[in-house]
Parts: C-alpha cells; structure tokens; sequence
C-alpha cells in the first residue's frame, strides 16, 4: 500500500471529528503512520467540515490532494458533492442520505437537489457509491448523534480500509465515553450489518 | 480524545495519535514546564484546554489570562524568578502581546519561556493571515517551526533549552494544519515540574529604564550571535534528503515542508531537499554552503517570504549567480492563503519544466460542473443562540440607519443575512473604540456589540474612553457566559479558573459602573418587548451606555439538558401558519427549514429557544419554554 487517503465532508456538529479520529486511532494501533487533519473554531459553527484521514509510510501532510481520496464519507450530500474534487476514479463514496439544508436555501426557496440528482453528480466522478439510512440507524441504535459511528461500522464492513474491523472497534471503545460506549458499538454494527447485507441504496 | 489523562502516562515509548496542540501539551510535561498561560484562541486553544484538564494531576499551574499580553506577563514573571513557563496564544495574540515581548527579549529570562504563536494561514478561524515569523526577526527572539505532532513535542522541550541557554524567550511558532492535525507521537519521559520560584533583585537587568535598556539591546545582539550557532548546528536544520538531480536544491520549513516532499515526489524529482525547524536566526553558514552546491535553488514555504528574503542575503555573500526560485523575483508559489500539495507541485513542475502527472485542469472543469448551484454552507448562529435574539431586537429597534461596530466572537457571524447586524470588524476590542470614532464624525448613536470574554478582553479601556470623552455609545454586550468561539473556555465573569477553581465572579455591569458609565441594564435577549423598551431607553441618550445582554449559550444549555437527561419539546408549527416565511426571513435559524413552500422545524437542531415563536406575526408557533 502506498497510501489510503479518506476524505470525510458533513456539516459542523455531525461528529465528523471524532469519526476521523477513531479511524486515525485504529491505524496507529497497526503500527501504521498516519495523519487526520481537522478544523476548529469558528469553521465548526454548522458550516461545511471536512477533515481528512491518510494512512502510509510516506505520508506527511494533512490534506488530501485533489483526484486522490480512495474513500469519501459523505456525512450530508450536498457537503459529499462539495468534497468530490477529491475523489479519485476508483474512490468508494459512502454517504449518509439525511438532508441538512442550508439557510441559504430556506432563504432563496432553492429546492435541495433530488438523491437522483446528486448520484448523478456523484457518477461525474466515481460509480462506486454506497447510499447508507445512517439517521435512521442511529436512532435504531438509540442516538441520532451515533450517525458518525454508523457510516465508520458501513466502511469498515467495504473492507476497503488498511486496517482490521476489530482495530476500528478497539479505537471506538477508547474514544467514546463509557457511559455512551454501548449505543455507539451498536450504531458501528448496524452499519456494518447494513452493508454487509448489501441494504444499500443505488 | 475525550481523556485527556492519556498525556499524563509516563510511558517513554509509547506511540500515541496526538493533535499539534495536544503535543506541546504533552511537551509541556515532559520539559517540566510549571507555569502554562493562555488566552483561547483558534488555532491554539487546545494546548490551554489539554493543560487545562490535566493541570492539577500533573503539578502544573495554568490560567486562562484575560488577554494575551497578561499571559504573556504572567509568564515572564515567574521564569524571571527560575520557573519553566509557556504561554500560548493564536498568531493575533502576539500582536496584543507584543510590547511586553519586544523588551521582555532585552531583559530576558532565567528558567525557560516558549510563546506559542499558532498562525492561521487561510484565514480558517482568524481575520488575518499574518505570518508571525517575522516577530522573531523583529523581536530577535529565536524561533522553531514544527512541521507535525512529534516536532511539536520535540520542539517545546528544546526551546525551553534553547530558551535556558540564552536566557532568551523562545516563539514556537505552529500553523493550523500543525496544530490541528494529529499524527504519531513518541513518548518521552515526563519532568516533575518545578512550580517554586526565587526572585533575585538585579535592577539593571530587569528595569528598563533607557540606562538600562541601552546596552541590553547589546546584550540582546550578542544572544543572537549565539542564538546562530545554535542553528548551525541544530538537528532541526538539516538536508533530509541527498537526491540525484543537483541542479535543484529545494530549501523549506513548517506545514510547507510536508507539502514539498510529496509534490516532489509526485513529480520524480529527486533534488536535495533541506528542512529548517529552527527558523530563527537562520544557519547562515550552513544555507550558503547548500546555496553553492547549486544553480538554483527553490523555496517552498507558507504566507510571506520570510526565508526567501533572507536567503536571497545569505546568497549575496556565498553565491551571489545561485538562482532563487519562490514568491519574490521569481514568483511560482501563492503568497496569500495555505498551500497544497498542488500548489506547490504546480510551482515546482513550472520551474523544473516537468509536467504533471495528474490533469488538474481536467478535475476542476468536472467540478465546476457538480458546484453549480451548491448552496454555500458558511458557518452560522447555532439554533438558539442567543446573539441571534440580541442582534434581533437591536435591528428591530435600530434599523439600518445606525452603524453597527462589532468585534471578534461568534456575534461576529450576525454580519450576514438576515440579521446583517456587524458592520465593521478588525480585532479583539476594536468594536468600541471604532464605534466611537464612527459616532464621533457621524454625529449619532453608534453600536458597538462586544462579547462577554471579548468585553473582559480588551473592551475596558475603549469603555472607559467612551465615559471619559462623552461618545455616543450603546456598548451591547453580548454575555453567554462563556468564550464560545473557541471551545468554552472560562473566563473573569464565570467565576471558575482553569484549574478548575472557583474564583470571584466579575460582573460586567459592575465593571460598566466601575468605568463610570450612567445607563446601565442587564436584559435576557429571549424577553424581546423588555430588551427593546431597554434599547429605546439607551438610544435617546447622548451619552455613553452599557446593555449586557445575558443568556448562555445554546451549546451549553443542550450539552446540560443531555447530561440531566431532559428531553426537549422542540418548537410547533400549528396551522395558524401562512407560510409568510417572516420567521425564516427574518431569523436565518438553521432550525426552520422550508419544504415546498412551507415552514418546517428540524427536529434535529431545535433547541426550543422560542425565538421564532415571538417573531412571527401570526402566534403560529408553539413553543413549551424550558429552563
């Protein structure tokens, strides 16, 4: 493996910072070097929030370059659309299906694009795509903040990451809170099943 | 890293995954550091925070000052009585720390100071992008730039060597991709940090007076000639890799380095690469002997050409035909915003006349394709932030006529539509005294809106000049009990500190009467027909006055709401409602959202602050008001 490169885009709130994380935390429990890049502070006020995850020997820095980010997770669409110049030929879209509108777009009565439109944009790039109900897991798991924690259990069942399922899990129980550990470790396996069971959309 | 008690292991060895900040934090320990200060800032918050959580079991002393140069001040004072201390604080803290910095560097120090300057290039969280190196060459304080987490842990404990050395302040200076950006670290051992101090007299060299300070700049001088051969021989400066091609040689330092390496390497080309960690003094001698070795040399770094101005000196005394490739004469790099590693594969594919492997032009145009018609997503008032409510009822009772002075917090986010209440902005405290310049040479009432930390911050003495030169004011503070911004950090009006102690309360509008100001209210910005009645009030007077609008902040009424477990009844749309859209118009809450034409509540997002019940016009939302 040269270098896995994991672009993840959503809007701030979303827990896109603790999801790299966990997937950064897994791959230094393999040895593997690795960086996760993140924004704080005033980026993170429900505006858009990318943060990136490159795993490999000869990684140094942050960001991702464009055409190279083998998987996107896309937390939101529009935000997953924002995030495709990343995306390689080859890349896996994993993207969450729960619409965040923006204001702008209450504002200016837009309509938010169809999902048929944004695969359709999604496609302009990769056709690799994996379509995961991730509000409606996690609140099956007990939590629709756990959504972050669903679409990590939907990637690691692809099993296109560098680094073993039980490592993301071992990175999961280290991060979350015990008391909060139970309803995340089920958002991670409804996930996972929901994949696995190839339950996804398009 | 919800534990933070993972810095505290004393496990030499150990392989951790830390943020830039979280290992100066744990640099901090290991160097036996006894005395942190900090005023919050993005992006350097996280090395108060971390210290913050842990200072107590780790024997440190920490304090969120109530501004940089306080920090700063604190700082110095107990390493001028022998302590190891750091003060860290976003690259615009420096400004604000500058003067005490400027000649703390004449009188020194005798236990170790690193300054953590954390610079924001890209603007990500900041309103500038200034690129503080160039307070080292202004300061002649030495300084070192990390590139990532390890050096940042490396780095904290050599400048307080360096620092002991010189008897010199030293900036670490981070950016924030270093700084929030987590990557491995290896465990040193931890240092018990010495927290008792002895002040020995010695006028001559702590007083400043013009006798003294005179050959202190000497002093001063001198430092830095030893400061030089430090750097020379310093493992951070250093040829990290002998390549094949020598007609190149590629010279960088920081975040720019990271991005060096790999455009490099996507483009094959194997030229000596060098790496500077200690950026100031530079290694003279080593980067002319490097400079000879080569007919051109390329400079890759980030904001301003430091290094290629003083480069391009060196190169006058050891090769004055050395051809230098950067920002300045010979410009392939951008000099405003961050790099990438485009950017800078772009600029090294243009002077090494190599193409690149990847069809940018080709990504963009099917890009521009997908981002056509992508509504922006700037960052925005959370639902049920109380600013939202205060910026509200002073536009409703104000109009657009008055001017609007606002200053640095998450208020500062109300400059955009609908409430488009801010209309000028530079930087911490500014809001008053331009407000009252403003209304001043406008001749009326003139806002000036300052947040709760901001206000504490450096809002005072534009204040006390509002009373003293009779401005016509409205200071509108914004209180939410916390710095918000910048991750909820305490501050002199929450009454605890950072080593989590209570401590004395400061009430603002005590501070307000203190200043001598004659009008002063405290209104809860959700009570919109007593907040205006206040505003009516401030607004027929001439003089100076002071409106502290108090309620907290939205993230930290639902983080308590979760932990007690309350559930919240999200606001209703009942059918009253018209869809005249004046809730959505004129509120901007990112909890209403309009499907085909009608008004909605995102369940997910409202926090039932009732501010849309009150404005709309038809009593069509229902609201069960908590707290």
């Amino acid at each position: 493996m040269k270098e896995f490169n994991i672009v993840l885009a959503g809007v701030g709130g979303q827990g896109i910072l603790l999801a790299a994380e966990v997937l950064g935390t897994a791959a230094i429990k393999e040895g593997l070097n690795v960086r996760v890049s993140e924004l704080h502070g005033m980026a993170q006020r429900g505006g858009a929030v990318v943060s990136n995850v490159r795993i490999g020997e000869k990684v140094l820095a942050a960001t991702v370059l464009e055409g190279h980010a083998d998987v996107l997770l896309g937390f939101e669409p529009l935000e997953t659309l924002r995030s495709l110049k990343f995306a390689s030929e080859k890349a896996l879209v994993i993207m969450s299906d729960e619409k965040i509108p923006p204001t702008e777009l209450a504002a200016k009565m837009m309509k938010y694009p169809s999902m048929e439109e944004i695969v359709e944009k999604i496609h302009r790039f990769t056709k690799n795509v994996i379509i995961v109900e991730a509000a409606k897991l996690a609140k099956k798991a007990g939590n629709i903040l756990t959504q972050n924690i669903v679409l990590i259990g939907a990637l690691a069942a692809t099993e296109k990451m560098p680094v073993k399922t039980e490592s993301v899990m071992e990175a999961l129980r280290e991060l979350v809170p015990p008391k909060h550990l139970d309803i995340n470790v089920k958002a991670f396996k409804l996930g996972y099943k929901y994949v696995k069971k190839g339950k996804t959309k398009f | 890293m919800p534990d933070l008690h993972v810095l505290l292991q004393d496990k030499p060895g150990k392989h951790v995954l830390l943020l830039g900040n979280e290992a100066i934090a744990r640099g901090i320990l290991e160097a036996g550091i006894g005395i942190v200060t900090t005023y919050p800032g993005t992006p350097a918050s996280e090395i108060g925070d971390s210290i913050s959580e842990i200072a107590k079991d780790a024997g440190i002393y920490m304090e969120y000052s109530t501004n940089e140069i306080v920090a700063t001040e604190v700082a110095g004072g107990a390493a001028n009585c022998g302590v190891r201390a750091l003060t860290a604080m976003k690259h615009v803290g420096l400004n604000v720390a500058s003067d005490f910095v400027m000649t703390l560097a004449y009188a020194g120090v005798r236990g170790g100071l690193v300054i953590v300057t954390a610079d924001d290039p890209e603007c990500y969280s900041s309103q500038n992008e200034q690129d503080n190196r160039f307070y080292a060459l202004l300061s002649n304080l030495p300084c070192l730039e990390p590139s990532n987490s390890q050096e940042a842990k490396d780095m904290t404990i050599s400048a307080i060597e360096i620092s002991e050395k010189l008897e010199l302040p030293v900036l670490l200076r981070t950016t924030t991709r270093v700084s929030h950006t987590r990557g491995p670290v290896v465990y040193g051992r931890v240092t018990k940090p010495n927290l008792k101090g002895e002040f020995i007299k010695d006028v001559k060299r702590l007083v400043m007076v013009p006798a003294n300070s005179r050959p202190k700049h000497g002093v001063l001088l001198r430092k830095m000639e030893k400061a030089k051969e430090i750097s020379e021989t310093s493992p951070y400066n250093i040829v990290v890799h002998e390549g094949k091609n020598k007609e190149f040689g590629v010279i960088s330092s920081s975040s720019a380095y990271n991005y060096a390496v790999e455009a490099a390497d996507l483009l094959g080309l194997d030229a000596d690469i060098m790496k500077l960690g200690m950026t100031h003094p530079l290694p003279e001698k080593m980067i002319g002997e490097f400079l000879k070795k080569h007919e051109k040399i390329i400079i890759v770094e980030e904001l301003e050409p430091y290094l290629e101005m003083q480069i391009k000196a060196v190169a006058k005394d050891y090769a004055p035909d050395v051809e230098i490739y950067g920002k300045m004469s010979k410009q392939y790099f951008p000099r405003e915003g961050e790099l990438s590693t485009r950017a800078v594969a772009m600029g090294l594919a243009k002077i090494t006349s190599r193409k690149l492997p990847i069809d940018f032009g080709k990504i963009d145009e099917n890009y521009a394709e997908v981002a056509r018609n992508l509504p922006p997503r700037p960052p925005i008032l959370c639902a049920g932030c109380p600013h939202r409510a205060s910026l509200y009822v002073m536009k409703k009772v104000a109009g657009e006529k008055l001017v609007y002075s606002t200053d640095i917090g998450c208020y500062a986010l109300g400059c955009a539509p609908p409430l488009r209440a801010g209309d000028m902005m530079t930087c911490m405290g500014a809001s008053i005294g331009t407000a009252e310049g403003i209304s001043r040479v406008i001749s009326q009432n003139t806002f000036a809106i300052i947040g709760d930390s901001t206000f504490f911050h450096a809002g005072i003495p534009g204040l006390i000049n509002a009373v003293y030169n009779n401005h016509k004011v409205i200071v509108a503070v914004l209180d939410n009990l916390t710095t918000a911004m910048t991750g909820h950090q305490p501050h002199p009006g929450t009454g605890m500190t950072g080593m989590h102690t209570p401590s004395e309360k400061i009430l603002i509008e005590d501070v307000a009467e203190g200043c001598g100001v004659k009008y002063v209210k405290v209104v809860d910005p959700f009570k919109i027909k007593e907040a205006e009645a206040v505003l009516k009030e401030a607004l027929a007077r001439s003089g100076p006055s002071v409106i502290v609008f108090r309620a907290p902040c939205a993230l930290m009424v639902v983080r308590e709401r979760r932990r007690k477990g309350a559930e919240v009844v999200v606001c209703k749309i009942t059918d009253k409602c018209t869809n005249c859209l004046a809730c959505v118009k004129l509120l901007g809450c990112p909890a209403l959202i309009v499907e085909d034409g009608k008004v909605e509540i995102n369940e997910a997002l409202c926090v039932a602050c009732g501010l849309c019940a009150s404005v709309c016009p038809y009593n069509a939302i229902e609201c069960a008001k908590m707290d």
